[in-house]
């Protein structure tokens, strides 16, 4: 057999044997994830309801048209975007803080290391219960009046409800300024200390240091940290969302649909809804791809 | 020591110790309640404890069907708590195996391998972040009825990957696509298989990558409440989170408290372990793939 087969076939044998490998992580996620987003996306276009005696019927775009023209729609997109926006600068602000300071050594760092970990290792499913009943306390508590007094504080300035959604996006920044102040932290750590070094000569002051030299060095990881604490961010408001029981007054779009869904019973409206994050996400994700995966990366 | 570098670090220290009571106090704050008996929960001071008990939490274990007493005239009832505790060992413990598994093979293959279109999977498998998750449970239970598998275990060691493997295989793969192709190839030229040589070479050296992705898998499905409350039903059957969200906490608000520092102190003690390791794989992976 002259040599350029046999190469040929041991390449078709690692071809072969890649697509083996991929194929228990692609089964489990396909298997978890195909039928139910086809399910999605089918019932955005029909009538579906459990609470409704006659057929399905396939509706086209209604429940997208619909969902335009509701204000409850609009209230609840405005609530997205400024939560997203301001739970995610803060994110990024704390996050970055926490990498900046434990970037150097001091005595110490290790235990303020640890520190910075735990919010986010601390497993948020049983500290969301804490930190609910924590904020709105059963009345015997010795601090539950102290709550109670902030609680309604806050309602009273900004309306019922304001307490409850300032607790779950304190909870949110909390948990996600750590997650991604450990991945800056890494994202420091993979940045050749060189450009760091010859940067500090070049720039004039510690603040233009930090626009000119330090954030575009970090760009990937803040939007690695941005990406996934967008997607992942909706689990915490969920988890409030179950153990309040929907007591929700300030919707976003995930909670809205969830409401839609569960307490309205109209599955097609509420598919609707929650698709229409996807072209933000997919923006953003397609961003980030453009900064991870750059183009002279690809010919090497 | 001139007054400036004094002024600077005293600064710094304060920083430092704003940043950890920032980080600390909630979890100090709900391990300080779990340790108070139910007197010095109401009258004591909220933010220290004079009288630490450990009564929260042997009452937890109190016999599954026993009475716990009343509360006026509502009578407290006991919770299987170790069995929460055993099926919660059971479901994470099987998690993190499925999701590193199927993470290492799936990473090996984009990674080393590179079948055509390597990038694409690769972007594929981190894009099912962008589907939405509000109600997708909806046709998942339908699925899960179908298949008989509701009020079962299993059902959230096969659905908890999804949401830690598109991480993983994105790290993973970012890692063992940069390690020098030599490392590899000379034990195959000695006559080794391709597997003695990724058991023997190729997985030892990514060991912090792999304890990055372990961490991270064990973070987000400690993270989730819905799921394991939604397809959990019967108290036998559930997990920790899923069995202390069905606790009636205006009666049990301190025996909540101590459920949580169970659940919450071993995953802390696990990750703090491996917290060095941790930022040592993900930068280990930024390296290589960024």
């Amino acid at each position: 057999m002259p040599p350029r087969t046999r190469a040929d076939a041991r390449r078709r044998r690692e071809i072969g044997l890649a697509y083996l490998l991929l194929s228990p992580a692609l089964l489990l996620l396909a298997g978890v994830l195909a039928y139910p987003l086809g399910w999605e996306i089918w019932t955005s276009f029909t009538s579906l309801s459990p609470l409704q005696d006659g057929g399905t019927a396939f509706v086209g775009l209604e429940n997208y048209r619909r969902q335009v023209e509701d204000p409850q729609f609009w209230f609840a997109a405005t609530v997205t975007v400024v939560h997203a926006a301001v739970t995610t600068l803060a994110k990024l602000a704390l996050g970055l803080g926490f990498a900046l300071l434990l970037a150097r050594p001091f005595r110490g760092r290790a235990l303020v290391f640890l520190a910075v970990f735990l919010p986010w290792a601390y497993p948020a499913s049983v500290s969301v219960i804490g930190w609910y009943w924590t904020l709105s306390p059963p009345i015997t508590t010795a601090y539950s009046v102290f709550m109670g007094t902030l609680k309604y504080a806050v309602d009273g300035a900004l309306g019922t409800g304001a307490w409850a959604f300032l607790s779950v996006t304190l909870f949110n920044i909390w948990r996600g300024s750590s997650f991604i102040g450990v991945l800056l932290l890494a994202g420091i750590n993979a940045v050749p200390p060189e450009l760091f070094e010859y940067a500090t000569i070049e720039s004039k002051s510690p603040w233009q240091r930090f626009w000119v030299v330090t954030v575009p060095l970090l760009r990937p990881f803040l939007a690695l940290g941005v990406f996934l604490s967008l997607t992942t961010g909706f689990a915490d408001l969920a988890n409030v969302w179950m153990l309040t029981a929907g007591r929700i007054v300030f919707p976003i779009i995930g909670t809205h649909a969830y409401w839609l869904a569960i307490k309205a019973g109209e599955f097609g409206p509420a598919s609707a809804l929650s698709l229409m994050l996807v072209p933000f996400l997919l923006a953003a994700l397609l961003v980030l791809f453009r900064l991870f995966d750059r183009p002279e990366r690809e010919a090497a | 020591m001139s007054p400036r570098g004094w002024w600077r670090r005293s600064r710094h220290h304060a920083l430092v110790l704003l940043v950890t009571a920032y980080c600390l106090f909630p979890i100090y704050f709900v391990l300080v309640q779990s340790l108070k008996t139910a007197e010095e929960d109401v009258f004591g001071n909220p933010l220290i404890v004079l009288h630490p008990t450990l009564e929260n939490f042997e009452e937890l274990f109190v016999p599954r069907g026993e009475p716990r007493g009343f509360v006026g005239t509502a009578l407290r009832r006991s919770y299987p708590f170790f069995v929460w505790l055993e099926n919660t060992i059971v479901v994470f413990t099987g998690t993190v195996a499925l999701t590193l598994g199927a993470a290492v093979a799936a990473a090996y293959a984009l990674g080393r391998l590179r079948p055509p279109g390597f990038r694409w999977w690769r972007r594929i498998i981190f894009a099912t972040y962008v589907i939405p998750q509000t109600i997708l449970f909806v046709p998942l239970y339908q699925v899960v009825n179908a298949l008989g598998l509701d009020d079962n275990l299993l059902v959230l060691v096969l659905v908890y990957p999804t949401t830690a493997l598109p991480f993983c295989v994105w790290m993973l793969s970012a890692y063992f696509q940069h390690l020098p192709r030599e490392i590899e190839e000379a034990a195959l030229i000695e006559g080794a298989s391709r597997a003695t040589a990724f058991f023997r070479i190729v997985l030892p050296l990514s060991r912090p990558v792999l304890v990055a992705a372990g961490i991270f898998t064990l973070g987000t499905i400690a993270s989730d409440f819905t799921l394991a409350s939604l397809f959990l039903l019967s108290d036998i059957n559930q997990t920790i989170p899923a069995g202390l969200g069905t606790m009636e906490v205006a009666l049990d608000e301190l025996l909540a408290v101590a459920g949580i520092n169970l659940m919450a102190i071993p995953i802390v003690l696990i990750s703090a372990c491996f917290a060095r390791g941790y930022v040592r794989g993900l930068t280990a992976a930024m390296l290589e793939g960024a």
